[in-house]
């Protein structure tokens, strides 16, 4: 197998990868699992907080993708074609994970009787000094903070704040409008303010 | 035509400019507030980004190594189809020509045993009593009558008027 540091010495396009996928070359599949496993999987883990689970499912959104690349048309760049697989796998798993939870149904109308599209967000807190914080109860605060939002708001939040993707990017991703993504970016927005407001004000 | 919360994530990042920009604006009832909201936005995003980009994987080579075993498992999995997709060739004309071969040997069989079921039916000793004739000269008056009930293998001869028994009518 062609190591990760030849084929980067080759400079191989993504396009020409995945051609070479499509003709049923599994070591050029396995230079695009090297270029995008870490955001893949890092995307993952922000979304679910397990460390196996995110592996598990980065496993079968990769496995996923070769068996599909055929269908890959080139409209988009590769990683957006995959983050649409990496998001209906985890949105699927995270939703299962819910239904055995026997917790309240994940719903983007619940969120919507929740927050006032023009209210004002209040810290669910008092202050606590940044320097107090340890960065892991930071971390921590993040991680349940995010819980608290359905599947499709974690992802669309992720897409745009972590990885700086385009809202065309993110509906073309996660298979909705434009529109629907803004709303969700909204309301993600407004409850992690409420959530998280003592952390940022005081960094 | 766009919702409240639409501008607003258009507004927050930046997105909306010249007269959708001016409109949406004089639309907000307490701008300030507005802003502070945004600058918060804008903060959490910073938070998100720092906080949550750090995370790397580990052991990034297993993680390669074990898809690639994954893909490899696939393309071993049509092999293995290989002898069922093979045996599917028996759903229809083999059936056929092996139904055909049974009904073949089947009446082979039939035909065999109903030839050699028939002259068991007729015992020799029987033969031997219809061929004989009665001899007019010892016993005029006799005469032999035989009736049988195959399914039984019961077959009764009946004799009238012989003087004596023919040596030839003795069973051997």
């Amino acid at each position: 197998m062609q190591t990760e540091a030849t084929l980067a010495q080759a400079d191989v396009s993504e396009l020409d990868l995945i051609r070479r996928c499509q003709a049923g070359d599994t070591e050029a599949f396995d230079e695009l699992v090297t270029r995008n496993r870490t955001r893949v999987f890092s995307m993952i883990y922000n979304m679910v907080h397990s460390e196996q689970d995110a592996w598990d499912l980065a496993q079968d959104s990769f496995l996923k993708a070769w068996k599909s690349i055929k269908r890959f048309r080139g409209r988009s760049s590769f990683y957006t074609w995959i983050y649409r697989i990496v998001m209906n796998v985890t949105i699927d798993w995270l939703r299962k994970k819910h239904v055995k939870g026997a917790g309240a149904e994940f719903d983007d109308a619940t969120q919507l009787k929740e927050v006032d599209p023009a209210s004002k967000t209040v810290p669910k807190a008092e202050a606590l000094p940044y320097e107090t914080m340890e960065r892991g109860e930071i971390r921590t605060r993040i991680d349940q903070a995010i819980d608290q939002l359905s599947p499709e708001q974690r992802a669309v939040i992720l897409m745009k704040e972590i990885e700086g993707m385009q809202y065309h990017e993110i509906a073309e991703a996660l298979g909705c409008s434009i529109g629907t993504v803004m709303s969700r970016l909204f309301y993600a927005r407004k409850k992690l303010q409420n959530l998280l407001r003592d952390v940022y004000e005081n960094i | 035509m766009k919702t409240f919360e639409e501008k607003w994530t258009a507004w927050v990042d930046g997105e909306l400019s010249g007269r959708e920009l001016s409109e949406f604006e004089a639309s907000l009832p307490d701008k300030a507030a507005a802003e502070a909201e945004k600058a918060g936005a804008l903060k959490l995003g910073e938070l998100l980004k720092r906080e949550l980009s750090a995370r790397t994987m580990t052991s990034e080579e297993f993680f390669s190594h074990q898809l690639r075993e994954s893909v490899a498992r696939l393309h071993e999995t049509p092999g293995r189809k290989a002898p069922e997709t093979r045996s599917a060739w028996w759903t229809i004309p083999r059936l056929l020509w092996t139904g055909a071969a049974s009904l073949a040997v089947f009446l082979v069989f039939t035909v065999v045993v109903m030839r050699e079921k028939n002259p068991a039916e007729e015992s020799q000793y029987l033969t031997q009593i219809l061929n004989a004739r009665v001899d007019p000269v010892v016993s005029p008056n006799a005469s032999v009558s035989i009736f049988e009930v195959k399914q039984d293998r019961v077959t009764v001869l009946w004799t009238e008027g012989l003087q004596s028994l023919p040596a030839d009518y003795a069973a051997k």
